[in-house]
């Protein structure tokens, strides 16, 4: 995480959010900014509007009003998000959301069909990424043939593909059981070892929030706590 | 397609069913319009003169002595006259069997291959051949008879092999002899001619203008223009197309239901194919391709069904002189395109909308 840009990697501006189907604001002029390497855990009670967020960062969906900037670029003037996505992007969902046709090597490889790799380097770097996440002897393996720990590891190494900086991660252990918890936890610990990898994770949980470095409360829309700011006020 | 292989089948099946109707049916259709353009050809028939006006070429009839006025018209180099009837054998099922009266030095009875027995002769009274087909379905060989009106037995003396399905159903007798059966003296259908030399399609319509003016009333077409106007083979045509139209929609609709379901029930997926960064167009094509992929699958089982389907009727009595039982690659090619535009169409409507959904609200699709 050494010698990282003086720019944050990511900044919330002012970003509001109110959907179009009731008057519900979502997010309300939020501030944040997220610096390369952070390992940040978004927390709050349901409809808080953490997962919108993340949402947001992921341009996955767009603000009503603000700006989200990613290393130095507001989003709204990028012209191709899906290619945002794919390059600066890696999604982890409570639910996997692995495809259940596919094999866990050929889940890997969906967001790898956005670049040039060839059909063969695909394939090696499937392997090499569902080996640095403790599954490359389930390469060939469906979803269902998978345990909901290894599913975990499939999507992660999926979210990995294009070797993004930015990791987010909506709820990642919720469906999982302590043990293998834990074990994505320490997983995400020891990417951010390997690679420099920023990651924002949304939870519910406490214990495991704290295993981030900075834990960034969210109520009824508004930021009402942030661990980093107040470790350093 | 393989989590839903029932709904899959019955849908290739749809578009299967579809695309066979259009492989066979224009296919009958326009093999027995080509089988009649390569007889023509082959025999280096370029003009056919009947009388005009007359929508059902059976019915024209001309004077058979026009024969010989047309045969002095410059450019002609021969003109064979063809008196054409139609009779049926009601207790075999076999309705609307072609006579072709021709003399006996008329060039198609030479190029015809004689299976068993011989060609007719000049001054061979109450004598017949028939088309190999004809012979099967009527149980005759040669030697024996047939009677082709009542009372009117005429004994089988040669049985011929046609290229043209509409002959090897059909039999031939002498002009006179059959201008006296059905009662039409010094009459003929049609005179076949053959122009000079090698005419270009020019020389031959300025040939059928010339022709024209021999006598009131006569129509003079090149062979190609002769057999595409018959109203029989336009008729056979619009009824292939129409029903291979109806077949088609159904079949489009088939995928466009299979797609939608598809599309609805893989909206989650979507979702997530979008958050990895695929970009719609990606989207599109990969719900675009199965779509395809499905009507092509069923382009196969239609042209295979199609293929044998022609083949059983041609062997069908009924259909005899009709059905050839082959079909030219270029129609299936067709069936095949046809099947590629059902698959767009079919699939175009689902992959436009899978493609336009916003990932968040795909993700968190129930």
């Amino acid at each position: 995480m050494n010698n990282l840009p003086n720019t944050p990697l990511l900044q919330a501006q002012q970003v509001s959010k109110t959907y179009p189907d009731g008057e519900v604001r979502a997010l309300n002029e939020v501030d944040l900014a997220i610096d390369h390497g952070d390992y940040v855990a978004l927390m709050g009670p349901s409809g808080s509007g953490k997962s919108t967020l993340l949402n947001l960062f992921g341009a996955l969906d767009v603000p009503t009003s603000g700006d989200i900037i990613f290393e130095g670029q507001p989003l709204s003037q990028i012209d191709n998000l899906d290619r945002f996505r794919s390059e600066k992007i890696g999604f982890v969902f409570q639910s996997f959301h692995l495809l259940p046709v596919l094999t866990a090597m050929e889940n890997v490889q969906i967001p790898m069909f956005e670049t040039s790799l060839a059909a063969a380097r695909r394939v090696e770097r499937s392997h090499e990424l569902l080996g640095a996440v403790g599954m490359g002897h389930r390469a060939t393996h469906l979803p269902r043939q998978l345990s909901v720990g290894e599913r975990q590891r499939v999507a992660i190494a999926r979210a990995l593909a294009n070797g993004p900086p930015l990791l987010l991660a909506d709820e990642p252990t919720g469906n999982l059981d302590t043990a293998n918890a834990l074990a994505i936890l320490d997983l995400f610990d020891e990417l951010r070892r390997e690679r420099p990898l920023t990651i924002i994770m949304v939870t519910h949980d406490e214990q495991l929030a704290h295993r981030a470095e900075r834990i960034v409360r969210l109520r009824d829309g508004q930021i009402v706590d942030d661990g980093l700011a107040r470790a350093r006020s | 397609m393989l989590r839903r292989p029932v709904r899959s089948l019955l849908t290739v099946t749809g578009v299967g069913l579809a695309v066979g109707a259009v492989v066979s049916l224009v296919g009958i259709a326009s093999g027995f319009e080509r089988s009649f353009v390569d007889l023509y050809a082959r025999r280096g028939v370029d003009l056919v003169v009947v009388r005009s006006g007359v929508t059902e070429r059976l019915t024209s009839a001309l004077t058979e002595s026009l024969g010989e006025r047309i045969a002095r018209t410059p450019g002609v180099r021969s003109v064979t006259p063809v008196l054409m009837d139609v009779v049926s054998f009601e207790d075999l099922d076999l309705f609307g069997v072609v006579v072709q009266g021709l003399k006996h030095d008329a060039l198609a009875l030479a190029d015809l291959k004689i299976d068993a027995g011989r060609v007719l002769a000049a001054g061979d009274r109450q004598r017949v051949i028939l088309g190999a087909m004809l012979a099967r379905n009527l149980g005759k060989s040669v030697g024996q008879a047939v009677e082709i009106l009542e009372g009117e037995p005429f004994e089988v003396v040669g049985i011929f092999e046609s290229y043209n399905v509409f002959e090897n159903g059909a039999m031939i007798v002498l002009l006179d002899e059959l201008q006296r059966l059905m009662d039409r003296e010094d009459q003929v259908t049609a005179f076949n001619v053959r122009a000079a030399g090698l005419a270009d399609r020019a020389a031959i319509e300025r040939l059928a203008a010339a022709i024209e003016q021999v006598a009131p009333g006569l129509q003079a077409m090149p062979t190609e223009d002769y057999v595409n106007t018959d109203s029989k083979i336009r008729v056979a045509r619009s009824m292939a197309w129409l029903t291979s139209t109806i077949a088609l929609v159904l079949g489009t609709v088939g995928v466009l239901n299979t797609m939608i379901m598809s599309v609805f029930e893989r909206t989650r997926e979507i979702g997530i194919l979008r958050a990895m960064g695929w970009r719609k167009s990606r989207v599109m094509k990969m719900i675009l391709w199965e779509s395809v992929l499905l009507s092509l699958a069923g382009a196969v089982i239609g042209t295979v069904l199609a293929l044998v389907g022609t083949r059983f009727l041609s062997r069908l009595p009924s259909a005899s002189g009709i059905v050839d039982g082959g079909i030219a690659p270029m129609i299936v090619v067709q069936g095949f395109l046809i099947a590629l535009v059902v698959g767009l169409l079919g699939g175009a409507y689902p992959a436009r909308r899978g493609a336009r959904m916003l990932p968040t609200e795909a993700l968190h699709h129930e």
